[in-house]
């Protein structure tokens, strides 16, 4: 009986003090710094479904015992499970992989699939606007990783080289029978690997973005396409480049919010051609009064405007047309918020001749703000 | 709320137990009879469950209150000894009307309204715009509940309640309001009166809590994370969509019995005993075991207050598998307003008909044990397909991918990353050895020995752990 007591107690207290510490010692530090108990705040909120939803997140991100274990979980979770956590999937030798990326080469569209649809529409619009000035849209999408290092994310993939999902083969489709001028980097890249880990990758292993080299490529590409097409002459202004080393940890880590774990993964050296104005060592910087403006998301930021700076897809860009090139550069914001910020700068397309857009491929689902018509004339947009 | 939120563990559960037992504690010393003793802590759990309940959209609780007043109110009226009976027919019938014009309008008319506009535009009629109605979470229990007092009262199995406070505690009560199990006023009657508040019981209701938790949170949510992707994808090859469809099975059980296990285990901390609501339902050797074995509230509920009045078997056997088929259709539809559920329903009445059929004479009673586990496991696992697929398109594309009838292109190429991770693998062997253990955690929460009571500490604090790390928790059953 007495041993049967002590095992209830054994059980009771210790679960009992498990659920009631994180609430008491956040109350106790919040009171200790004198503050007011976070807990308390439900009640200067209407009672809407949204205030308590916003309360119950607030709550839970200010919660200092959950942000202490939090990072030491994922770590956990990590180092022994080789499980990266919601926002990435683990893939070959150490190779991580954005979640929603790999869902948007797996997933099933639905038909009619209203987000591809309204990506169209929004594209089309912009052409005509653009076409109605005089200048020729190139639409740029960029495979994700998981496209073009299937191999690197699963088994299945080892002999597949580049793949073209679904969702973006039907978009080139749409493009094609639009008459919308697309560069297709999947074949480029394809030419490139041929079914290989390249020697120097095209994308990095621990982040979304593209390696310098596959940056350096995309640009090639374009250059070259552009080019040839007419739409503008080749440059006379001989850019120089030059060599940098940067490290790199890479966004698919910081992803994972635990320091434990980036302070494990060895940040990624990367060789970069850092492109230099001519007959000096300033780094390349645009112009607004270039012939091409580029619109583009985080693709177009990382090296450009990350470290070492002017050796991004700009830079190599100008550097392949020899001459310089203005842009408009949102992260995540490719789809809609780019050209929402030129409709805001109408001046910026003033002596253009071509505007290259640049999207990531899983933009076609997972666009931030969705996917708008943007009239360049008024800056309203018209939600699709 | 959820009960698997750092909200309902860390600060609504140790808020109202505290609240309970205190006030528990300060009846006890006042000497306050069991009544009023009872009244208050109704009250208590009747203030704490709406408040549980309106976490999700406030306006629900006026529709629950709603529900709860007309029931009472007609109840009231039937129970009266000297009431005429056409009245008490009357007002059982309005109870029953208004009980399951609220779910039907809710839950059904917008289906209703799709498939009439699907039907119309065949002859060339313009589809009228469907309504969009927002769900209110746990309507199909907490209306099962209120009919079960409205037809007790009526066939007086049960005596009315004292007051509208317990009533309303029986149909609020937050354990078990939006996703069970279904408790009949019957069982409860006397709890709501009375009940017995003991270390012992609470010991055992915190453990049960934990293994409920640990179940949602270790096995359900990883296999949930596969079974998204094998459903989902764009080609999945035969291997991928049985790995899927066994994910979803263990995902399923998992999340439900989870559910149950923690709503038991919730009552039992402050003094109510629940009916387990699964028995190891994969280890089943038939469908007919399966169903005695499987959210066990709702067969018993369908099978006292709808096959046994449509006849159950005592009118012959056509009429008995008519019975089976129309109890195991209108079962189906009661998971959701689609046709998935319905073709689910049918095929488990179909199945239970046929065991009817055969009786004992079936060869498949002489097939050795482990056969016919297996055998109603992979009818089972069909089911689930048509269960969890979005429409009924979509469920046969599934099924024709489990025959290996899937083109390999990109998407089969890629999906391997999302299924067969080492997370997965080693929560589904694990999933593997708790489904066939013989003791469950029912029986296991209630026999706690000193190496048992070491056990439940890590699995909790594991459990919290990896709930405060992921943010893919969804419930299963809050949908129905």
């Amino acid at each position: 009986m007495c041993n049967k007591r002590l095992i209830d107690w054994v059980v009771i207290v210790p679960l009992l003090a498990i659920i009631a510490a994180p609430g008491l010692i956040q109350t106790a530090f919040e009171v200790r710094n004198r503050e007011r108990p976070g807990v308390f705040e439900v009640f200067d909120r209407a009672p809407t479904a949204r205030n308590l939803h916003d309360f119950e997140r607030d709550l839970e991100r200010s919660s200092l015992v959950l942000r202490v274990l939090r990072p030491w979980v994922q770590y956990g979770r990590f180092r022994l499970l080789a499980d990266p956590g919601e926002k990435a999937v683990a893939g070959r030798d150490g190779w991580l992989f954005y979640e929603p990326g790999v869902r948007f080469v797996v997933e099933r569209r639905s038909e009619p699939w209203q987000p591809g649809r309204a990506a169209i529409d929004a594209i089309r619009a912009f052409r005509d606007e653009l076409q109605a000035r005089g200048i020729v849209l190139y639409v740029v999408p960029v495979p994700g990783k998981e496209s073009v290092y299937p191999d690197q994310l699963a088994w299945r993939a080892t002999d597949a080289g580049v793949i073209v999902p679904a969702r973006t083969a039907w978009l080139f489709d749409e493009l094609r029978r639009h008459g919308i001028a697309a560069i297709d980097l999947f074949t480029v890249f394809r030419q490139l690997r041929g079914g290989r880990v390249h020697a120097s990758p095209l994308y990095l292993a621990q982040d979304t973005h593209w390696s310098p080299q596959g940056a350096q490529l995309a640009a090639h590409a374009v250059a070259e396409r552009i080019l040839r097409s007419g739409a503008i002459a080749l440059g006379n202004r001989r850019y120089r480049a030059r060599t940098a080393a940067v490290d790199r940890v890479g966004d698919l880590v910081l992803m994972l919010q635990s320091p434990a774990i980036e302070a494990f993964v060895s940040p990624e050296r990367v060789l970069c051609r850092q492109v230099l104005e001519p007959d000096s060592d300033v780094p390349y910087h645009d112009e607004p009064a270039a012939e091409v403006l580029v619109l583009g998301d985080s693709f177009l930021r990382i090296y450009e405007r990350d470290e070492p700076g002017s050796a991004g897809f700009l830079a190599q860009l100008a550097s392949e047309l020899q001459a310089p090139v203005a842009s408009i550069v949102n992260d995540g914001g490719g789809a809609t918020l780019v050209r929402q910020e030129l409709a805001r700068r109408p001046n910026l397309l003033k002596n253009k001749r071509v505007v290259i857009w640049e999207f990531a491929e899983r933009d076609l689902r997972d666009a931030l703000d969705g996917w708008h018509i943007v009239s360049l004339d008024r800056s309203n947009s018209i939600p699709r | 709320m959820v009960f698997t939120t750092s909200l309902f563990v860390f600060y609504f559960l140790p808020l109202v137990l505290a609240l309970y037992f205190s006030l528990l504690e300060a009846c006890r010393r006042l000497g306050a009879s069991d009544r009023a003793c009872s009244l208050v802590l109704n009250a208590v759990l009747v203030c704490a469950s709406y408040v549980f309940y309106g976490w999700w959209e406030p306006w629900f609780v006026l529709l629950m209150l709603g529900v709860t007043a007309i029931n009472y109110l007609c109840a009231r009226v039937a129970s009266r000894p000297s009431v005429d009976p056409r009245r008490k027919a009357r007002a059982t019938r309005l109870a029953i009307l208004a009980s399951l014009g609220t779910l039907g309008f809710f839950k059904y008319a917008p289906f209703l309204e799709q498939n009439l506009n699907d039907l119309l535009s065949w002859f060339g009629v313009e589809r009228a715009p469907v309504l969009a109605l927002s769900l209110p979470i746990g309507i199909s229990f907490y209306v099962f509940h209120a009919l079960s007092y409205t037809i007790d009262i009526e066939r007086r199995t049960a005596a009315p309640v004292r007051s509208g406070l317990d009533f309303a505690c029986y149909i609020a009560f937050f354990p078990q309001l939006v996703a069970g199990p279904i408790i009949r006023y019957n069982t409860v009657a006397e709890q709501l009166v009375h009940r017995t508040v003991s270390a012992e019981r609470f010991r055992s209701g915190i453990v049960l809590f934990v293994l409920g938790f640990a179940k949602k949170i270790l096995l359900a949510n990883p296999m949930g994370r596969v079974a998204d992707a094998a459903f989902g994808a764009q080609s999945p090859g035969a291997l991928d969509a049985w790995f899927g469809a066994v994910a979803f099975s263990i995902q399923i059980y998992f999340d439900f019995a989870g559910y149950s296990d923690m709503a038991i285990g919730l009552a039992r901390m402050i003094g109510f005993e629940f009916p387990r609501n699964f028995n190891a339902p994969y280890q089943s050797q038939s469908i007919t075991d399966f169903w005695r074995r499987w959210h066990i509230s709702l067969s018993t509920f369908l099978r006292d207050y709808l096959y046994i009045p449509l006849g159950g078997n005592r009118r012959g056997p056509i009429r008995t598998y008519v019975n089976l088929l129309v109890v195991m259709l209108l079962g189906g539809l009661w998971h959701g307003a689609n046709w998935t559920y319905v073709v689910w329903g049918a095929y488990h009445g179909v199945l239970l008909a046929l065991e009817r059929y055969h009786g004992k004479r079936g060869f498949w009673l002489g097939m050795p044990r482990g056969i016919r586990v297996c055998g109603t496991l992979v009818l089972v696992l069909v089911s689930w397909v048509f269960f969890r697929a979005a429409s009924l398109h979509d469920a046969l594309i599934y099924l024709a991918a489990m025959c290996g009838q899937s083109s390999a292109g990109p998407a089969w190429l890629a999906l391997p990353s999302l299924l067969y991770t080492r997370t997965s693998l080693a929560v589904m062997a694990v999933a593997g050895v708790v489904l066939a253990w013989p003791v469950q955690a029912h029986d296991w929460s209630r026999e706690i020995t000193g190496s048992r009571a070491m056990l439940i500490h890590p699995l909790f604090c594991l459990a919290l752990l990896v709930m405060i790390s992921q943010s893919f928790n969804p419930f299963l059953y809050f949908q129905f």
